[in-house]
C-alpha cells in the first residue's frame, strides 16, 4: 500500500471537530465539581469552625448588636477561595455547600463575596424569685467563708 | 480608512500575553488548554503573543512574589495603552494561601489596575473563555474612549 493513512484520513475528514462549542453550548460540569460556595445562614449555629479550617483565610464573619439578638453576617471571598471544600466537610450544620457554577468573572471584586447573615438570640434571663435569691446569696456567702478558713488555716510562709 | 481597518481588525483579534508571577502552574496549564484545539480560543480571535510589546490583554498568574514583582513592574510597563490586565485564579488579587508570606509582595492590585478577575483555583478553561471575552469588550470601549 502506497498510502498507509488513507482510511484514517478519510475518517478524520468527515468527523465532528474536537472543539467544544463553548458559549453557545453550556458545559456541563461532572459530579463532585467544587465550585462557587453557597450558605444557607438559616442553619449556620456561628461555631466558626469553618474560618478556622480555611487556609486563606477566605471567611470573615462581622457581629453587630441588634435589639432582638447579634447579627452575625458571615462572608466567604471567592476571589480568595482555594475551592478544597473543608469548610463544607467540617460544618456540623451542613450549611455551605459547593455548588457546580464555575464561571465567575468580574471586573468589580466585591462581586465575589458570598455573604449570609442571621440573628442569633442570646439565651433568655433566668428570673428568679425572691426567696432563690437569698438561697443563692447565702451559699455565696458560705462558700467565700468557707474559702477565707482555708486561707486562715494556711501555715505562714 | 486604512487605520479604520486596522482598527476593526485590532478589535477582532486581541492578542494576549501570559505572565506568571510565582504561580503553582495550575493557571498556567489551563490558560494553555484555552488555546490548544479543544477549547480553542483562536477561533474569537485570541491570540498568544511571546511579547509584552504586541499584546492588548494581559493575563496575571500567581501572587507576584518578591522575585517576580520587578520582571512584572517592568514587563507592565512596555504594554502599550490601552490595554486590558486580567487576573487568573485566586492569586493575583487577595493572595489566595500565600497571604502574608515573606516572600509575596501581593496583591497585584498595587502595581496596576486589574480590569477582570477569573476566579477559580484554578479556573476552568470555560471560565477564562468568558473572562476573555469581557476582556475584549473593555479593551473596545477603552479604544473607543480615546
Ligand atoms: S472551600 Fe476551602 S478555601 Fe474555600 S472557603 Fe471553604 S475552607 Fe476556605
Ligand atoms: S457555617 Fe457551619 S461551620 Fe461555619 S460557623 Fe456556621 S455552622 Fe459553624
Amino acid at each position: 500500500m502506497g498510502l498507509p493513512f488513507i482510511k484514517e484520513a478519510i475518517t478524520q475528514l468527515f468527523s465532528k471537530p474536537s472543539t467544544e462549542k463553548y458559549p453557545l453550548v453550556k458545559k456541563e460540569v461532572s459530579d463532585g465539581f467544587r465550585g462557587k460556595l453557597v450558605f444557607h445562614p438559616e442553619l449556620c449555629i456561628n461555631c466558626g469552625m469553618c474560618m478556622r479550617v480555611c487556609a486563606p483565610q477566605a471567611i470573615t464573619r462581622t457581629i453587630e448588636k441588634t435589639e432582638e439578638g447579634d447579627r452575625i453576617t458571615m462572608e466567604f471571598h471567592m476571589g480568595s477561595c482555594t475551592f478544597c471544600s473543608m469548610c463544607a466537610d467540617f460544618c456540623s450544620k451542613n450549611s455551605i455547600e459547593l455548588s457546580k457554577e464555575y464561571s465567575m468573572v468580574v471586573t468589580n471584586e466585591d462581586d465575589l463575596k458570598v455573604r449570609g447573615s442571621f440573628i442569633k438570640k442570646a439565651p433568655p434571663k433566668k428570673e428568679l424569685s425572691p426567696e432563690q435569691l437569698a438561697k443563692l446569696k447565702a451559699a455565696k456567702a458560705a462558700k467565700d467563708g468557707k474559702a477565707e478558713e482555708e486561707f486562715d488555716s494556711c501555715p505562714d510562709a | 480608512m486604512f487605520k479604520k481597518i486596522i482598527d476593526n481588525s485590532m478589535a477582532k483579534s486581541p492578542w494576549i500575553y501570559h505572565i506568571n508571577t510565582g504561580s503553582c502552574n495550575g493557571c498556567d496549564i489551563e490558560l494553555v488548554s484555552v488555546i490548544t484545539p479543544r477549547y480553542d480560543a483562536e477561533r474569537m480571535g485570541f491570540k498568544l503573543t511571546g511579547t509584552p510589546r504586541h499584546a492588548d490583554i494581559v493575563v496575571v498568574s500567581g501572587p507576584v512574589t518578591s522575585q517576580s514583582k520587578e520582571r512584572l513592574v517592568r514587563t507592565l510597563a512596555q504594554v502599550p495603552e490601552p490595554r486590558v490586565i486580567v487576573s487568573l485564579g485566586s492569586c493575583p488579587r487577595p493572595c489566595n494561601v500565600f497571604k502574608g508570606s515573606y516572600s509575596v509582595e501581593g496583591p497585584l492590585d498595587k502595581f496596576c489596575e486589574v480590569d477582570v478577575s477569573v476566579a477559580g483555583c484554578t479556573p476552568k478553561p470555560e471560565a477564562i473563555i468568558d473572562g476573555l471575552a469581557l476582556a475584549a469588550q473593555i479593551l473596545k470601549e477603552k479604544r473607543r474612549q480615546k
